[in-house]
Parts: structure tokens; sequence; C-alpha cells
């Protein structure tokens, strides 16, 4: 594989990781989530550069703006964790009410 | 009727319905006045020992005895239950006795108890005693004689414990419940057997139908009885403990009359012991291993009611070695002349021990010989009688009893260790009356001092009279039914009186030395064996129940917890919920969790497809 195939793949894995392993406040899983999304941009606009196709130039355009909606979206979420729980420290959230 | 036989039975129900009256009279809702005790219950025994006179003079007119069969009880189909009333030569010379001596018994506790609250409920509870006594002594068959030992050994507890708030009376009164308890197993073991195999509990017919049966289990039966009632060694603790009750308890339970029922339950049954060797040899050897134990304990005790008890003990001791002997008629007796002396000794110690204000310790006494000399004077007599002076109440039982030991076919180490009794007897009545009476005081100046009421000293002049003549009247009365033995060599006819006098000439030596540092460092260990009762209460009591704690204690934890549960359900149960501990924990809702089996799962495809 090319350094740069490389480099957003593992962009991309590492961000995954982040996400997963978070450990203790949300918002470092929102900032894995904004990684994973910034190293999927970089994906989509070596994909239009490599393989020629001009008709699909606009996909790293519509996915910033997608990726604007879900970010504020979570956002609004940690807003809501942090006036429900007070913090949005992990071990507050539990998912099922044992 | 045959118009003597008909005064002999109507005269000793009477006795009976004489001392059932005043009980009867407590159940009515009316309080009794507060001189009921002295008014009612004294008179009513002393009523109840004159008119138990009239039998006993047709009985040594006549040679009569009787037997009254009142109610049938209880009949099944093939047993039958009533009330039988027994009156042969044993019952009949012991019935006045020992109403005799509950009469100065019962005076002297007018006296004694004069400041107690409970004066009236404590005359109830021995003449209660009293009836129990006497039905078990005229029992003709083996219920009503159940229902009197019970009876004693109920109203013995209730007598024991009078003093409740103190708590060593509570356990000696303990004491003598459970050791009397291991006898009764002894007793209903027999009660068994003659039920099952001989189908009655009537003494006669148990006579006549066990000539055919091996008697070994119910005489082994009768013998655990008599040496939980009567103190044998073994079953003998609760004896010295019972002193923990007032004085006259004492004097009536646990010297005349209570601790001889088991010697009683023996002399009474004893055809069935005759030609049972082993039986006898039993008796024997516990009998003789009873008197010099308790002897020996009673040489270094200075508790002077502890003295009088362990003598007591001894005495019991004898008795059995005279039923060991096949002489059931010596223990009989000495059952009676015993009485005396032993209630008399009891009653001066009251007295005493009154004077000095409840002081009990001999150590504490002295010098009484001048300050009480009545009071001495009597010790003195009582002391000469348990020793066996001749010519006084117990030189005509214990002397008899001596010589058939020394010419029969029998055990010598049985007969060695009596002889050596009979020696110690002395040493410690010398030793009682010379730290009482003998001396200067050794008390506090202001003892309240006063033998001078009539209520403490009639009773016991009463038993004085009884301890120098009792036995001359008795022996002339009474005829033996095996004749005794009377030629033998002159050491032998005056071994008993050796042996006292050599016990006296000790007992003297070692008094003298009383006050004066003969060797700096006494050899003390025998001094201690015999002070602590040989032991027996401190292994006994402490230690045995201690060492069976600790092995429930050690074989509940260590076996029952850890290897039959730890090993087996519990261990299993630890791993098991080990594991499904780690496995909950992953499903517990965390999103961080699901995230990261989310991930392991794609990396896992990944390494799948790729590889």
């Amino acid at each position: 594989m090319t350094p740069v195939h490389f480099s957003f793949s593992s962009a991309f894995i590492l961000g995954l990781m982040g996400l997963a392993f978070h450990r203790t406040h949300l918002l470092s899983a929102l900032l894995c989530l904004e990684g994973i999304i910034l190293s999927l941009f970089i994906a989509l606009a070596l994909w239009a550069l490599q393989f020629e196709s001009t008709s699909f130039s606009t996909a790293p355009i519509l996915l910033l703006a997608f990726s604007a909606c879900e970010a504020s979206a979570g956002l609004a979420l940690l807003v809501a964790t942090a006036r429900t729980h007070g913090t949005d420290r992990l071990q507050n959230l539990n998912l099922l009410q044992c | 009727m045959n118009m003597t036989a008909l005064i002999m039975s109507s005269s000793l129900i009477l006795v009976l319905a004489t001392l059932m009256f005043p009980l009867l009279t407590t159940l009515s809702p009316k309080p009794q006045e507060p001189e009921w005790a002295g008014t009612h219950v004294k008179t009513a025994v002393s009523t109840a020992f004159f008119i138990s006179l009239l039998p006993l003079m047709i009985f040594l007119d006549q040679g009569m005895e009787s037997i009254t069969t009142n109610w049938h009880w209880m009949n099944t189909q093939v047993f039958d239950a009533n009330i039988s009333f027994k009156f042969d030569h044993y019952s009949l010379i012991f019935t006045p006795i020992a109403l005799y001596v509950t009469w100065s018994i019962l005076e002297f506790a007018l006296w004694y108890m004069h400041s107690d609250p409970n004066m009236n409920r404590f005359f109830k509870y021995l003449l209660l005693f009293l009836v129990a006594m006497i039905m078990l002594v005229t029992a003709n068959n083996m219920f009503q004689l159940f229902i009197g030992w019970e009876g004693v050994g109920i109203m013995s507890f209730l007598l024991i414990g009078w003093w409740h708030g103190r708590a060593d009376a509570n356990t000696a009164a303990l004491q003598a419940v459970i050791y009397n308890r291991v006898g009764d197993i002894g007793l209903i073991l027999a009660m068994a057997w003659f039920a099952m195999n001989l189908n009655s509990w009537e003494i006669q017919q148990i006579f006549f139908l066990s000539k055919d049966f091996d008697m070994t289990v119910p005489l082994i039966g009768l013998i655990l009885a008599a040496t939980g009632k009567s103190a044998q060694f073994g079953l003998h603790p609760w004896l010295p403990s019972a002193m923990e009750g007032p004085t006259p308890v004492s004097a009536l339970l646990h010297s005349s009359t209570m601790v001889v029922a088991g010697i009683f339950l023996l002399i009474r049954l004893h055809p069935l012991m005759e030609n049972n060797q082993l039986a006898l040899t039993i008796c024997l050897c516990l009998g003789a291993l009873t008197t010099l134990f308790t002897a020996t304990c009673a040489l270094t005790q200075n508790d002077i009611k502890k003295i009088v008890a362990f003598s007591t003990s001894s005495q019991l001791g004898l008795m059995m070695v005279t039923i060991g002997l096949n002489q059931p008629q010596l223990a009989f007796l000495h059952i009676c002349t015993h009485a005396f002396f032993k209630a008399m000794l009891f009653l001066c110690s009251g007295s005493i021990i009154h004077s000095l204000n409840d002081e009990q310790d001999i150590r504490k006494m002295g010098g009484l010989n001048k300050l009480m000399p009545a009071t001495s004077a009597y010790l003195t007599i009582g002391s000469l009688a348990l020793t066996g002076t001749p010519f006084l109440a117990g030189f005509f039982s214990k002397d008899a009893i001596i010589e058939a030991l020394n010419t029969s076919y029998l055990n010598a180490w049985a007969l060695t260790l009596t002889l050596i009794a009979t020696s110690f007897t002395a040493v410690y009545s010398f030793r009682v009356v010379y730290f009482v009476t003998m001396g200067s005081p050794r008390f506090l100046p202001l003892s309240p001092i006063n033998e001078n009421n009539p209520l403490v000293i009639n009773p016991i002049k009463r038993l004085a009279w009884g301890s120098i003549v009792a036995g001359l009247i008795i022996t002339s009365n009474f005829l033996p039914s095996s004749t005794p033995i009377m030629t033998m060599p002159t050491t032998l006819k005056m071994a008993a009186l050796i042996v006292t006098i050599i016990g006296l000439l000790v007992a003297m030596e070692l008094a003298a030395m009383t006050n004066k540092q003969i060797k700096i460092t006494p050899m003390a260990s025998s001094h201690h064996f015999s002070n602590m009762l040989g032991y027996f209460p401190a292994l006994v009591h402490r230690l045995s129940p201690k060492a069976n704690l600790t092995l429930g204690q050690s074989v509940a934890t260590k076996l029952d917890q850890t290897w039959f549960q730890a090993t087996g359900p519990k261990g299993l149960t630890l791993t098991q919920m080990m594991m499904a501990k780690m496995v909950s924990d992953i499903q517990r809702g965390m999103i961080k969790t699901y995230l990261t089996i989310f991930l392991l799962t794609v990396a896992l495809a990944v390494l799948l497809v790729l590889i």
C-alpha cells in the first residue's frame, strides 16, 4: 500500500480505537469521531484524485457538510448529558438501569 | 378385722394424714398467719411422731408388720400400679426416727430462720420433703418409690437454692439435680427391666419371680441410683456443695434422710442382691473407695459444714460397704444411729455459725468451750458418737460393721481402706473439736454469742439423748436375721477401737504442731490434693466441659465448615461466582464496553478476511 493509503488508514484505525477506548470524558470520544471524519475526508479527496473521476470530486464537500451536522448533534448530546448528569464523565453513563 | 392390725394400719395412715394436712391448708387462698410455721408445721410433725410410736410399740411387742394396699391407680390389661404401703421393720423403725429428727430440726429452724421473710414457705418445703421421704420409705412398689425418690430430689433442689440470689447456691442446687438425675437413669433402668421381664412393680412379686433370672442388669441400675442419691464416689461432688443451703436443710436432707434414700433402696431390694457376687463386689469396693476418699477430703477442709458433709459422705460409703458384705440390717442400723448424731452435729454447727455472726471458717473460731459450753458439749458428744466411742450410738453400728468386715471372706483392699477411713474419722472429728472449742478465740470480740434460747438447746438436747441411747435401744429390740460371728482374735475385735485411738493420737500430735513452724517449706502436694477434693470437681466440672466444648468448636469450624463446606459446595460456588462475575461485568451497559467489543469484532473480521 502506498504511504498515503497507509497514513489515512492508520489515522482511521487510530481514531476508531480512540473512540472505543476513551477513558474519562465523552468529549474525547467526540474528538476521535472528528478525527475519523477527517481521515475519511482525506480518503475521499485522494480517491477522486487517484481514480481521476471528476464527478466524484464533490464527495468530500458533502462529507464535510454532513460531518458538521453530525458534530453538532454530538455536541448537543454532550450538552444534554452535562445538563442531566452534571458532567460528561463516562462512569455516569449507564444504559441499563441497575 | 384383727384389732391390732386395725390399730397399726390406721395409725400409720393417720401419720401420713397429719403430715399432709398443713400442706393442704396452704392451697386455700387465705394467707397463713406469720406464726403458721411454729404452730402448725412443727406441732404436726411432733404429733405425727407420737402417733408413729404406736405402731412401733406394736411391732416391738408382737413383731407385726403390715402391708396396706389402698387404691388401684392405673390398670392396663397386663400391668397394674397400686398405692400400697409396706410397714415392715425397716419403715416402722425409720419413720419414728425420721419424725423425731425432723421435729428437732424444725424447732431449731424456728430460731435459725427467724429473720427470713419467707419462713412459712421454708417450712412448707421441709414438710413436703418429709412427706416424700416417708412415701419413699413405706413404698411397696417401685412406682411409689420413684414418686418419693423424685420428690426428695426436687425438694433438695428447692431447698439448697433457698438463697437463690447467691450464685454459688444456684450452682450447688443445679449440681445436686444433675448428679441425682444421672443416678435416676439407673433407677429407671431397673424399673424398666422389672416391667419388661417380671411384669410387675410390686416388691413382693419381684422377690418371688426373680429366682430364675439373671439380675445383673437391674442391680447395676440400682447401684447407679444409689451412687447418685447417696453420693458415692463418681457422683459425689454435689453433697459438699449442698452446704450452700441453710443449716436446717443440711441437717435434714443431707445428713439423715435424703442421702440415705439410695442406701435404703438397696436395703429394701437386698434379696435380689444376695446371690449376685458381681453386685456385692461393686458395692463393697465402691463403698470402700468412697469412704476413704471423702474422709481424706475432710481432713483439710476449713468450713465446718463441709467437714460434716464429707463425714456424712464417708459414713454413706461405710453403709455401702455393709451392703456389699450382705448385711443389710447392719446398714439399716447405721442409718438410724447416724441420723441422730449427724443431725446433732449440724445443729451444733448452725448454733455456732449464728452465734459468731455467720462465720463458718473453723480457723476463725476457737475457745467456744468457755463461751458456749452447752453447744460445745453436744458437739463433743456428737463427735464421740461419730467415731464409735464404746456404748454411744455409733458404736453399736460401726463396731458391728467393722467386726463383720474383719471376719468375712472379702477383698483385703476394701478392708484396708475402710479401716484407714475409720482412723481418719477420728482425725477430722478431733480437728473440728480442737479448732472450734479449744484454744483461744480467733473471732471478733463483739460476736452475738447466745445459746440461751430454748428453741436452740431443746432440739439439740433431744438429739443428744438419741445419740447416746438409740444404739442400745435399737440393738436390743432388733433381731438380726443372720447370726453375727462371735469369736475372733482379740486384735480383730479391738480393731475399730485401735485404729480410732491411733487416729486420735495422730490428730492430737498434729494439732500441737499448729502453732509451731517445724518445716520452712512444707510438703504441700498432699494438702492440695485433699483440699481441692482430689481435684475431682476441677477436672469434671471445669476441664471436661471445656475440653468437650473446644472439641465441638474445632469439629464445627475445621471439619464441618472447612473440609465439608469449603472444599465441596462452597468452593464450587466461589469459583463459579468468580467466573459469573467476570462475565456479567461486561454486560453492565457501559457504552465503552460495547465499543470495545465492536472494535475487537471488526479487527477479527479483518484478520479473517486477510489471512
